[in-house]
């Protein structure tokens, strides 16, 4: 399935009907290149469920967490491995302590750096641009 | 009084030795994890994708501190309790915790952005006056902040979504420059036009003190693509381009600054973090400041102290030493998401 946006309005809209498909434990990869819109759709997401405060991107903190409550999801991780050069350094981020649980839903962005394939994903989306329209693509068996 | 500062909250892995006398609060030894030169570990040459294997780090950099093992002359231990991630932040609040509890000596629980704020407090006998407005811009952070006294901190605006310095990395890498972006930036923006291209200014006029560098960086990828797709994104359009970006983040973050300052009335402004070390938003701010508000003091941290490093947690933990604000080793513990106002 493929959406085109055309605003960061849209982006976040098709971002709200993605995340109502979501189940507590599902890890989503978002793939695609600087500036295509993987933050913004986070954005969109963590909004959905109800979180209020700022969604930022997680490029230096390499992982963000945003508390919510909704039914009993309770957590959702965005996670970025953008600065990791090295699959051994996944270790850093202390990874499997947080993935997995039945309350929390993790976005990873930049998942090929975790070339030992670490974490499997239940999603996963590709992001582009064409000039100013972002495309978001869905892997199909999974959505 | 002198303290032993420990900080781990990211990518580093520091240690330092911070005293206070009459002259200020002079740095005995700041050891950094990028910069050091340690022999046992890592032959000297530290790779870039160790400096975050804090665990590895820590006691390598206490043996070259040269502190005695029973922490003699130390009369206080400082650590960056958080903001940052919990298994970075683990490592150095339990050496903090352990070195407090096995010594006798009091612990202080620092959190970073503080640390930052108060790295202009380093090698000065002129530090700001308060109240201050504090700019504090690094690839994880830009924020303005209202610095009433010690310890008490009003956030007054944070980016929306990319820290300033995380788009300094990012154009870089559009623009194909190599390691470390930031500063890559800086350099060949020097050979170029920075009005060029006239990006957009996110948020300049919004009413509010926030910032949003997001769609900045969406602009520069689009820039560049079209120089591609003409074939003629030679060294001197980078340049331009480069240029023009720095301009447009300098002026965002100036003219917010200054809108701060009209807001506030400070009798200082604090630039902090590792974008501080910008050339041009240093001279930047400081001319503004000047030729508008010549009573209010401008302070930015000696260029080795505005990246992330322990001296400046020093700083912070011997300002909070003094005030008696020690925690109980038994329980402290890291916080990942520790606020700047709730402290």
């Amino acid at each position: 399935m493929m959406y085109q946006t055309h605003s960061e309005q849209e982006t976040k809209q098709a971002a709200a009907q993605f995340a109502a498909t979501l189940h507590g434990g599902d890890v989503v990869f978002l793939r695609g290149e600087l500036g295509t819109g993987k933050t913004t759709f986070v954005r969109g997401v963590v909004e959905y469920f109800g979180f209020e405060g700022m969604v930022r991107s997680p490029t230096f903190t390499l992982m963000n967490r945003y508390p919510i409550n909704h039914g009993s999801l309770k957590t959702i991780l965005h996670v970025d491995l953008y600065r990791i050069e090295n699959s051994s350094e996944l270790n850093t981020l202390a990874l499997e302590e947080e993935l997995g649980h039945s309350d929390t839903i993790a976005f990873i962005e930049w998942p090929e750096k975790d070339t030992q394939h670490f974490v499997t994903p239940t999603h996963q989306i590709q992001f582009s641009c064409v000039g100013t329209v972002h495309e978001i693509q869905y892997e199909k068996e999974t959505i | 009084m002198r303290i032993l500062s420990i900080e781990t909250s990211c990518d580093e892995t520091s240690l330092a030795i911070v005293a206070q006398n009459e002259a200020g609060f002079m740095v005995e030894k700041n050891l950094v994890s990028s910069q050091a030169t340690i022999h046992a570990q890592y032959g000297g040459v530290v790779p870039e994708v160790a400096a975050r294997e804090h665990a590895a780090w820590i006691f390598p950099l206490m043996q070259e501190l040269e502190i005695p093992h029973d922490g003699k002359r130390i009369d206080a231990i400082a650590v960056t309790a958080g903001p940052g991630l919990v298994p970075a932040l683990r490592i150095g609040v339990e050496l903090g915790k352990v070195l407090a509890w096995s010594w006798h000596k009091p612990l202080v629980a620092v959190n970073h952005l503080e640390g930052h704020l108060y790295s202009v407090w380093l090698e000065t006998p002129h530090p700001p006056v308060f109240p201050a407005v504090c700019l504090l811009v690094s690839g994880g952070h830009t924020e303005l902040i209202l610095m009433k006294n010690h310890g008490e901190y009003q956030l007054l605006g944070m980016t929306r979504d990319d820290a300033a310095g995380e788009a300094f990395d990012k154009v870089a890498k559009l623009l194909e420059l190599p390691y470390p972006g930031g500063p890559m930036i800086s350099k060949i923006a020097l050979e170029g036009d920075s009005t060029m291209i006239d990006f957009p200014r996110p948020m300049f006029d919004s009413p509010n003190l926030d910032f949003s560098f997001s769609g900045l960086k969406t602009a520069v990828r689009l820039c560049v693509e079209e120089f591609q797709h003409q074939g003629t994104l030679d060294p001197s359009v980078r340049a331009g381009i480069a240029a023009s970006f720095q301009q447009a983040v300098v002026d965002v973050l100036v003219h917010k600054t200054l809108k701060a300052v009209q807001q506030t009335h400070p009798k200082s402004v604090i630039l902090s973090g590792g974008v501080s070390a910008n050339r041009l938003l240093r001279e930047t701010l400081r001319e503004k400041l000047s030729m508008l508000h010549s009573d209010i003091t401008f302070h930015s941290p000696p260029l080795a102290f505005t990246g992330d490093n322990a001296a400046m947690i020093g700083v912070a933990g011997l300002i909070k030493a003094k005030r008696k604000e020690f925690v109980d080793p038994l329980s402290l513990h890291a916080d990942p998401n520790m606020s700047l106002t709730s402290l």
